[in-house]
């Protein structure tokens, strides 16, 4: 059977940091993350400053938690994504003093796995993400203003001119998409991986 | 209910706690969970970017050759044990402030922010709450063992959202006892027969 490897190289990254401290991976994941996270950041508010704060803050955890990193509950994105969303959240209040402590390592309560480990871990969220291309733009600009610029379902109704409970119901069904995905466990992703071949040989 | 409180985002750090033990205490609201993040990632990914200044991986080069205080793992307190692991790592290293009512303690587990707490209610077995609403909304998580009022039985992982007008009398169970996070838009107001005593004390 062949099977397709995509393999994110930011997972090797994270890996390395971890087992050796390897500082060319560090650097990588640093070139790549902290352009992203500034930019979101600043639109979601953040003062130059105060952004790059953030990122010095997030890349630290990660320097320091690597080993927390399990690349079959989030894809590193994600995962770094989240740990700046939540320092963004700690830090860009009033008082500006961070009163969340250590919560980042237990930001991605770990799942029970059922995933076959012949199934190349990553595959799950490449397949997540190949559906998030294919959704249609409107339905994927109700997902990315709830999820990632943060807007509540009645901000998004308001926005959009689409009824607060329509809003809500599409935003249900990708997530239940998105979930269907990631639920898959071996089995099942094994008779897709032959459906798929034999249908490539047909 | 739930599905509101998971996707509608955390912006504070109250709600972020609250949102991240609703998602650690029910096995099924992990993977909504997930797939919400990812799609967060994704974004991340395709998002137009911004140089950093030219000097932040130097910045962010010195924090490697500082040593990382290792964290213990498991708190020597076993009630902090028995909670989610967001609540273990937030509190590891603090004292919880708890007040007595009777069978029921109450702990604020954030600075005060906005108007806004978030606590932990320690209820003993079989003990009564005296009969209270609420000012502002209040969200109820159930960490631990049950509870229940007129309206019904609230179990571990249960959660409820109540309004200002909502009027109840609950109970802890009488063998488990409840322990809840209690997520608080305003202040709590108690009705009931004790209510101006334990308005002051609760204030």
């Amino acid at each position: 059977m062949t099977k397709v490897k995509v393999k994110n190289p930011f997972i090797d990254a994270l890996a390395k940091i971890a087992e050796k401290q390897d500082i060319d991976s560090f650097k990588k994941i640093f070139d790549y993350f902290s352009p992203r996270l500034k930019s979101f950041l600043m639109k979601s508010g953040a003062e130059e400053a105060i952004a790059e704060e953030i990122i010095q803050e997030t890349m630290t955890i990660i320097w320091t938690k690597a080993d927390y990193y399990d690349p079959k509950v989030a894809s590193p994105s994600t995962w770094i994504y989240t740990i700046a969303r939540n320092k963004k959240i700690d830090i860009l209040r009033k008082s500006r003093k961070a009163i969340l402590e250590d919560i980042d390592t237990a930001v991605l309560p770990p799942v029970e796995s059922k995933a076959d480990e012949n199934i190349e871990h990553d595959q799950k969220f490449e397949m997540i993400a190949k559906y998030l291309d294919d959704l249609p733009s409107d339905q994927l600009n109700l997902l990315k203003m709830n999820f990632f610029e943060e807007k509540s379902h009645g901000e998004i109704a308001e926005i959009t001119n689409i009824p607060l409970g329509t809003v809500k119901s599409r935003i249900r069904l990708a997530l239940e998409k998105i979930r269907g995905k990631l639920e898959q466990d071996g089995s099942m992703a094994n008779l897709n991986l032959n459906s798929d071949n034999d249908s490539m040989l047909n | 209910m739930t599905f509101e409180l998971l996707t509608n985002p955390a912006d504070t750090p109250a709600s972020l706690l609250f949102q991240q033990c609703l998602v650690e205490i029910v096995p099924e609201n992990k993977l909504t969970n997930m797939a919400k993040n990812e799609v967060s990632g994704y974004f991340l990914d395709k998002i137009d970017t911004i140089p950093v200044s030219s000097d932040l991986w130097m910045k962010v080069l010195n924090i490697t050759q500082k040593k990382v205080r290792p964290l213990p793992k498991i708190s020597s307190d076993p009630f902090i044990n028995q909670l989610p692991m967001t609540l273990q790592s937030h509190l590891r290293n603090k004292k919880i402030k708890w007040k007595s009512f009777k069978d029921v303690k109450i702990a604020s587990i954030l600075p005060k922010d906005n108007d806004e707490k978030l606590e932990l209610i320690h209820v003993m077995p079989g003990a009564k709450i005296p009969q209270h609403t609420h000012e502002g909304n209040e969200s109820f998580l159930v960490l631990h063992g049950s509870y229940s009022d007129e309206y019904g039985e609230y179990k571990q992982g249960t959660v409820q959202v109540r309004s200002e007008d909502h009027n109840h009398t609950p109970v802890g169970h009488s063998r488990t006892g409840c322990i809840g996070l209690a997520y608080t838009h305003g202040k709590i107001k108690f009705s009931g027969k004790f209510g101006k005593l334990l308005n002051l004390l609760a204030n």
